[in-house]
């Protein structure tokens, strides 16, 4: 009950005050950080798609025991791809950086693609939705692939094989249909994404699976002591007329 | 036990001190809502420089390390992340309590003979906690810390003939860089708050030689009863104690409630920008400074030249020193004050709630004309009181405080 109240208050508070920069409205994703599953569901798709070029370089792998509900040896053999600069195996303890320098990926793509350990905060959870739901093919771009939410942007469509390629119908970009299949279907694609953008959220700031849980007791502690404090004062101030 | 005090009371006059402070301080009985705020004010600030000497522990003043640092805090540190909601949050506090208890003092004509002083030891300290906030600011490294700070510095350049070189003395670079962080840094936790707790001190010292004043505006020094004390005073310890206690828990209740489960407040308390490093590079679309320095910020938006901008800012906060010279209406609280006066002043918040929102936002052409507007109200406030104040008609001021149940 308390947690429906919370989302509830937090949904009239939490709205972007910061538009975001194109004028493609954002789709809204449902978040649920009490979905364990989802949770390491996301963190899969983000190890075996994300990992590879974006770093998260504030968290450490190890905190997935507490948060994730997964034993070190899940994560040591599933989750862990990379070596450290004497290419030993990164050791669960790290920070959850890239095998890709810095030279290597502005070769490949211009940019350094960012670290996205933060960016469900920067930009919102939704943001990111709708950003890896907005790909379209466009052949004018270098990897084939543009996004309606984030023109030209400079990274190329990387869960085309789970999603498939589509193509917008009009100019417009209001309209699109596949050219071509992924493994997935568009229901579950979207579903992976949910996941996917549910895990970023979590790692952009871990505390929140605590805060919840602990808050409500502190608040409830701390009306109950108001209660208390109140029922003092009275008894203090019942001889001042 | 005794013994043991008498011995204290010999060397260091505590006994004393309790009795001329709390147990025989007297302050009027009929303090109401707004009587909370300072008490409160003090509790915050205690609990951010206790909450800010445990993040100085891990925090690292260093351009290439403070973002990676606060998120460390944020992550490695045990209860790291409470720590810092509660600093972060009680910075916002700090300001909602502050506004509440100078509107206070506005209400009841606190600012009056004989506490001209005490409000000038107050708005000093306004000064100096936005100046506090301002630095503290800077540190978590984020996009808008950077570049809020180099769009306030930046309007020290707008001062003729020095501004430029004074910009370049509080930066130690040409642009925000790590000589500034540096130098915050020191400021945010050394320097200004020993001034703030030599300031505090010297505020409550004031108000201890001259008493409180009280929703009715009347001195209860006047009116005393055959032994000296105050007809409508009570003694501060226990029954303001016990009261204040109260006020207290009810405010962490708030408090709380928005350290755990809003500590965001929807990109208010913690910006969105925030949460991506500083890039001397790329500025950001809206650069705003945080809610509490709004209301100034678009008084420096309304004037169209640079310079007189600043100018209007600085003047926004100085005449509020000189209140106690504007208002030269003899009757303290506004109970019994003209309704000329009543709709000045209630203009005067919604001038200043105004100027707030629209600093916040965009300055669209609409939104500037209103903020010049309301930039108007806010001056038109402080020249009508201090014409009309003279003159005014009041009611009749009771004899004795009135008590409202």
């Amino acid at each position: 009950m308390s947690r429906i109240i919370i989302s509830i208050i937090a949904f009239c508070f939490v709205t972007n005050i910061h538009a975001a920069g194109s004028n493609t409205p954002l789709k809204k994703v449902l978040v649920d950080l009490s979905n364990k599953q989802s949770l390491q569901r996301g963190a899969q798709i983000y190890m075996n798609n994300c990992s590879g070029c974006h770093t998260l370089k504030y968290q450490r792998y190890v905190k997935f025991t507490d948060h994730l509900d997964l034993d070190s040896k899940t994560i040591e053999k599933n989750l862990i791809f990379t070596t450290d600069l004497n290419g030993e195996r990164t050791k669960i303890g790290s920070l959850i950086l890239n095998a890709v320098n810095e030279t290597h990926s502005k070769e490949a793509f211009g940019v350094m693609p960012p670290d996205l350990t933060l960016t469900a905060r920067s930009r919102g959870s939704d943001w990111i939705y709708t950003f890896l739901l907005s790909f379209y093919k466009d052949e004018s771009r270098p990897f084939g692939a543009n996004n309606k939410l984030y023109p030209n942007v400079n990274m190329p469509h990387v869960l085309w094989y789970l999603e498939g390629v589509k193509e917008p119908t009009d100019p417009n970009l209001t309209d699109f249909k596949y050219v071509s299949l992924g493994s997935m279907s568009h229901d579950e694609y979207e579903s992976s994404i949910t996941d996917l953008v549910n895990f970023l959220t979590y790692v952009s700031e871990p505390a929140q699976l605590d805060r919840y849980r602990i808050g409500f007791w502190v608040i409830l502690f701390l009306i109950i002591f108001s209660a208390l404090a109140y029922l003092l004062k009275v008894e203090y101030w019942k001889d001042v007329k | 036990m005794s013994k043991f005090i008498s011995w204290i009371d010999r060397r260091l006059p505590v006994s004393n001190f309790v009795r001329n402070h709390l147990s025989q301080y007297y302050a009027p009985k009929n303090f109401n809502f707004f009587y909370f705020f300072g008490a409160l004010a003090i509790f915050v600030f205690i609990l951010q420089i206790v909450t800010g000497i445990f993040l100085t522990i891990n925090y690292k003043p260093d351009a290439d390390q403070a973002f990676a640092s606060v998120e460390y805090i944020m992550r490695d540190v045990e209860w790291g992340w409470l720590i810092r909601y509660m600093h972060s949050t009680g910075a916002s506090f700090f300001f909602i309590i502050i506004y509440l208890h100078m509107f206070r003092a506005m209400l009841y004509g606190s600012y009056k003979n004989p506490r001209e002083l005490l409000w000038i030891f107050g708005m000093l300290i306004f000064v100096l906690l936005m100046a506090e906030a301002f630095m503290g600011y800077l540190l978590p490294w984020g996009q808008m810390s950077y570049w809020g700070a180099q769009v306030i510095i930046s309007l020290f350049g707008a001062i003729p003939f020095i501004g430029e070189s004074l910009a370049l003395w509080i930066r130690g670079d040409y642009v925000i860089s790590d000589a500034t962080l540096n130098r915050f840094f020191a400021f945010h936790v050394i320097a200004l708050p020993l001034l703030l707790f030599a300031l505090i001190y010297l505020h409550l010292a004031a108000l201890h030689t001259t008493g409180s004043n009280n929703p009715d505006g009347i001195e209860i020094k006047d009116n005393k009863d055959d032994s000296g004390k105050p007809l409508d005073g009570i003694p501060f310890h226990p029954y303001y104690t016990v009261k204040d206690i109260f006020g207290l828990s009810v405010f962490l209740v708030i408090f709380t409630f928005v350290v755990f489960f809003l500590p965001e407040f929807g990109g208010y308390f913690l910006e969105k920008d925030n949460f991506v490093p500083a890039d001397p590079l790329k500025t950001p679309e809206h650069i705003v400074p945080v809610w509490y320095f709004t209301p100034f910020y678009a008084i420096l938006r309304a004037i169209p030249d640079k310079f007189g901008g600043v100018l209007a800012m600085g003047l926004a906060i100085f005449v509020l020193f000189l209140l106690p010279w504007i208002d030269r209406c003899k009757v303290k609280s506004f109970r019994y004050r003209s309704s000329t006066y009543k709709l000045l002043l209630a203009s005067f918040v919604i001038s200043f709630i105004g100027l707030g929102v629209i600093g916040m936002n965009p300055a669209t052409p609409v939104l500037t004309w209103v903020g010049r507007f309301f930039t108007l109200v806010y001056f038109g406030f402080f020249v009508a009181l201090y014409f009309l104040s003279p003159s005014e008609q009041t009611s009749k001021v009771p004899k004795r405080v009135v008590m409202h149940e």
